[in-house]
């Protein structure tokens, strides 16, 4: 088992990564996106959000000012041990993280309704901006891992959970899917977006399933039913920014879940920024 | 294309939706909590000299600059009493709507989008100061220099890149 210190410095490192870095495959996204758009203004904001990246994972700052709350995935093998000193370290680590990033300050004071009408002031300490509960998953490799992805306030307001009649027609569920992806990436500034898309039996579940989406996603490589919604979404012409183009959405990471016998299905659907997911993983065991 | 502050009204008669220009100089900062203050300060008398400037809708924090949804309402319905009083670039991203448009044309002013790179706008940024409600945080009025922010001009002369 890994000691107390090692693993906050583990998780911190990680939320630093994670918030400053695109991955591989991203990077190779971004490429792919510039080779193939069209638009000269699209190709330009494309590069500069790849050189964007450059910068910041070369000065491991912020990808982004909105840094974001972060998002904790933990997944836990058949021998892992998750206890509530683990726990703690990695809450300690999240604080170390955005106080060595810097995150950004937003964390607000109060009471409930003062932090409802943000009337009771604002934290100065980056720390004070806490991670989202922790998701737990089960691993059948030996791992005690911990993913960490930081969710911007855009993809927020633009996100949308709600219920799918079927029709007993895969292609109602995709329509709604498509139509809600279109409405949102038209109105998120920061695009080109990645679509994170779970399909559960609740609003919670939907919720997991579009988090195990992020964390197992990979840009080189897409099921037949996310390309087809990065293609119907892209042939809407919104390009990166809504500035028109054919590179709205670089990439669709779908995870279906479970299903019950009814004519209901619930869709969790994050457009995820042109940074996110912002996400890192570290062994913990 | 070179663009620096302050914006003189030849500069954009000159301008159209579209063109992409390297900003230099000093921009105002301020977003939903301190723009409607200062729109109420502008009402009472006391506001500060915006003749001629740029407003630039982001946080300062310590993370860095990075633009928010213009649309948003508190942002949005600034707009227009800062251009009547002499704002004549507004930054931001998203699409506005058609009533805020109309109100650019007719104080001479212009909206335009930047790409969200606080890594590369950090890197553009030579200095920052608080100049008003500095109990707001990083929500407070800021004026920042930069050097060659790259921005693209969304709304100009009755016209939206995003109706185009």
């Amino acid at each position: 088992m890994m000691n107390s210190g090692d693993v906050v410095k583990k998780v911190r490192d990680a939320l630093i990564e994670a918030s400053s870095t695109f991955s591989a495959d991203k990077i190779r996204a971004y490429e792919r996106a510039i080779g193939s758009e069209q638009d000269e203004r699209a190709k330009f904001i494309l590069r500069t959000l790849l050189e964007n990246a450059q910068i910041a994972q070369k000065n491991k700052s912020p990808l982004c000012d909105d840094t974001g709350i972060p998002h904790l995935v933990l997944e836990a093998g058949p021998h892992s041990v998750i206890t509530g000193k683990l726990l703690e370290d990695i809450r300690h680590g999240v604080e170390e993280g955005l106080k060595k990033l810097p995150g950004r300050p937003m964390g607000l004071l109060g009471n409930d309704s003062e932090r409802l009408e943000q009337s009771g002031g604002i934290s100065p300490n980056s720390e004070d901006v806490l991670p989202a509960p922790i998701l737990l998953k089960e691993s059948d490799e030996d791992i005690t891992r911990l993913h960490i992805m930081m969710f911007g306030g855009g993809p927020a307001i633009r996100a949308k959970t709600y219920r799918v009649f079927h029709k007993h027609d895969v292609k109602e569920v995709m329509n709604e899917i498509v139509e809600w992806a279109i409405e949102a990436v038209a109105q998120l500034g920061c695009s080109p977006c990645t679509l994170a898309i779970g399909v559960g039996r609740s609003h919670y579940e939907a919720s997991a399933l579009m988090m195990e989406a992020l964390v197992e996603g990979n840009y080189d490589r897409q099921s037949d039913m996310e390309s087809e919604i990065t293609n119907r979404v892209n042939e809407s012409g919104i390009g990166p920014m809504g500035l028109r183009g054919r590179s709205s959405v670089l990439s669709t990471f779908m995870k279906v879940g479970p299903q019950r016998a009814s004519g209901v299905r619930i869709v969790c659907l994050r457009p995820c920024c042109c940074f996110e997911p912002r996400i890192a993983r570290v062994e913990l065991a | 294309m070179v663009l620096t502050t302050p914006i003189s009204d030849e500069m954009i008669a000159k301008m159209k939706t579209g063109d992409l220009f390297y900003l230099t100089g000093e921009l105002f900062c301020g977003r939903d909590a301190v723009l409607p203050r200062i729109v109420e300060s502008l009402r009472a008398g006391s506001g500060p000299d915006l003749k001629g400037s740029a407003i630039f809708h982001t946080a300062v924090s310590a993370a860095g600059v990075g633009p928010t949804s213009s649309n948003k309402l508190e942002i949005e319905s600034s707009i227009a009493p800062l251009s009547a009083a002499g704002v004549r670039l507004h930054i931001g991203k998203g699409q506005l709507h058609e009533k805020t448009i109309r109100a650019l044309e007719q104080y001479h002013s212009v909206y335009a989008v930047i790409p969200p790179v606080t890594a590369l706008l950090g890197e553009r940024m030579i200095s920052k100061e608080i100049v008003g409600y500095s109990e707001l945080g990083m929500e407070a009025f800021y004026k920042i220099s930069v050097k060659e922010y790259p921005i693209i001009i969304a709304a100009a002369h009755g016209r939206s890149i995003y109706d185009e």
